[in-house]
């Protein structure tokens, strides 16, 4: 029942809300033709970004996936947790543990272990409109424990001048979600392996192309 | 043919037959071609042709709907060219409130075009929102690069908004002996600027010498705009079955159309260029964004909308 209703509630509000009104395009969406698992890896410039992944991900794939969530921002309240877990099978992690509490990787490593994929923006937070911060090493520790789950590199063109940082005003500006090929890491090493994903989601944006992330002058 | 009060017009249906035929043709010949030798431009004519049957399409459902139906299609196209003008501008933070406050220009002008408040349609942009908007901006209190937004943001409306909305107030014509009506109007109108774009590449094609505007389109040429023009004049007059028009004022429509085609292609051209952007999307297969296809037309509605009404008043 309720995954039904999550279905039918992307189908026909969500998905053509982004892409007739905000102008939200899905370029390579083939890339999940017989994926069963994976990691999605993306870059982090709104609160678009995560509604966004989600309704470019094929209906029966949406199910099993999991967006990575602050619980210090997004649990604050009963409602929102319950509102991130219904829509996105929000799994929530706290920034600041307590000793004795399992550590973010090992909630993640679980839901991988259970079949289920994630995503992932490797920056942590939203950071400055339109720059790529430092990756944190979450997401390479989880391909090294996790060597036959694949990761997508995901490139997002444009959702920090829809809806920024510091922001509640959604402008329908063109933006895109390029998801890019699957991919096995080859290195074992952490850094190396991080390197290796950060180069995966820069690819993703074209040559020629303006950062369309933030605006100029800000 | 009379349907709940409105009708659909013989000029109407025969345009749509000519236009759907020659459709039909060109997707059956780049199919049996395709099939023999498969080329890279035969796939780019087939990415096109698709895309022109599914233009077409709407166009045929704009042309032939309710004058209710037909508004809120055209606006929804301001909608999405000026989502993509303002998405390939230059602009700062200071200016989202702005940016926002533009897009509620379109339902407002689409209202006053769909109840032919004449007077109200013709001010609304040009003299309330190019007041509002800058002192929008003035109020977000960042004055760095304020002139350019100013005068940015306004134009961007002025051209995807107010100029795209005269197609709208076409429904309301009205001529005493003229069966058509406003869907005549429009088919004619968009005709003339598609195929004058086709009719300027071919001639600059065969004859083309000497470059018009070498810094902003390397491949125009003087005998690919002169031989284009005339052509279009002479399509206008052809097509005069279409408008209430006498025949030499269609053929003055034809080349009005063909030279002021010919200047919205270069503004966005020009524009294009200092972004130094190929296209300004990619929302429709072949062609680019919504811009790159209604460069010219943008140019043309209003004046067709002045000219023609100068003619059927005189």
């Amino acid at each position: 029942m309720r995954n039904i209703f999550v279905r039918f509630f992307y189908a026909f509000l969500v998905k053509p809300w982004l892409t007739y009104i905000v102008g939200v395009s899905f370029k390579n969406t083939e890339v999940f033709k017989g994926l069963d698992q994976f990691i999605i890896v993306a870059n982090h410039n709104s609160h678009f970004d995560t509604v966004s992944i989600m309704a470019g991900l094929p209906a029966k794939k949406r199910q099993h996936t999991c967006a990575v969530a602050a619980r210090d921002y997004f649990g604050k309240t009963s409602v929102s947790g319950w509102l991130m877990k219904l829509f996105f099978n929000a799994v929530l992690i706290n920034r600041n543990r307590k000793e004795g509490e399992p550590s973010s990787i090992e909630i993640l490593d679980g839901k991988l272990k259970e079949g289920k994929s994630i995503i992932i923006f490797p920056e942590g937070s939203r950071g400055s409109p339109g720059a790529i911060s430092n990756f944190k090493k979450g997401v390479a520790i989880l391909l090294k424990k996790n060597p036959t789950v694949p990761f997508i590199p995901v490139y997002l063109d444009g959702f920090g001048r829809v809806l920024p940082k510091d922001s509640l005003l959604i402008i329908p500006l063109i933006c895109k979600v390029r998801f890019g090929a699957p991919l096995f890491s080859s290195n074992e090493n952490i850094e190396l392996t991080l390197e290796e994903v950060k180069e995966a989601i820069l690819k993703l944006k074209q040559k020629d192309e303006r950062d369309r992330n933030q605006f100029e002058l800000t | 043919m009379t349907f709940q009060g409105y009708y659909i017009s013989v000029e109407v249906l025969f345009s749509l037959l000519i236009i759907f035929s020659i459709l039909i043709v060109c997707t059956c010949a780049f199919w049996i071609i395709s099939k023999t030798n498969r080329s890279e431009l035969i796939d780019e004519l087939i990415i096109r042709t698709n895309s022109w049957w599914k233009m077409a399409l709407g166009i045929g459902i704009l042309i032939t709907a309710p004058a209710i139906v037909g508004t809120i299609m055209l606006s929804y196209v301001s909608f999405v060219a000026l989502r993509e003008m303002l998405s390939i501008g230059r602009f700062r933070q200071a200016d989202r409130s702005a940016l926002f406050a533009a897009y509620f220009a379109i339902p407002v002008q689409y209202y006053l075009a769909y109840h032919n408040y004449y007077h109200q349609f013709l001010y609304f942009i040009p003299l309330i929102m190019f007041i509002g908007l800058p002192v929008m901006l003035v109020i977000s209190g960042n004055t760095t690069l304020i002139g350019r937004s100013m005068s940015t943001i306004p134009a961007m409306l002025m051209l995807t908004v107010y100029m795209i909305s005269h197609m709208a107030l076409l429904f309301h014509v009205a001529v005493p002996g003229f069966s058509g009506g406003g869907g005549a109007l429009i088919i004619f109108l968009i005709i003339l600027t598609a195929l004058n774009d086709v009719f300027q590449f071919t001639w600059g094609k065969l004859l083309g010498k000497r470059k018009i505007l070498p810094n902003v389109s390397p491949n125009k040429t003087w005998e690919g705009f002169v031989g284009g023009v005339l052509t279009t004049g002479a399509l206008g007059g052809l097509l005069n079955f279409l408008t209430p028009l006498e025949l030499h004022e269609s053929f003055i429509v034809g080349l009005a159309v063909g030279i002021m085609g010919f200047l919205g292609d270069s503004i966005i051209s020009a524009v294009k260029r200092d972004l130094k952007i190929k296209d300004t999307d990619d929302l429709i297969p072949g062609h680019g964004g919504a811009m790159d296809r209604l460069d010219s037309i943008v140019i043309t509605t209003p004046m067709f909308y002045h000219l023609s009404s100068y003619f059927i008043s005189n």
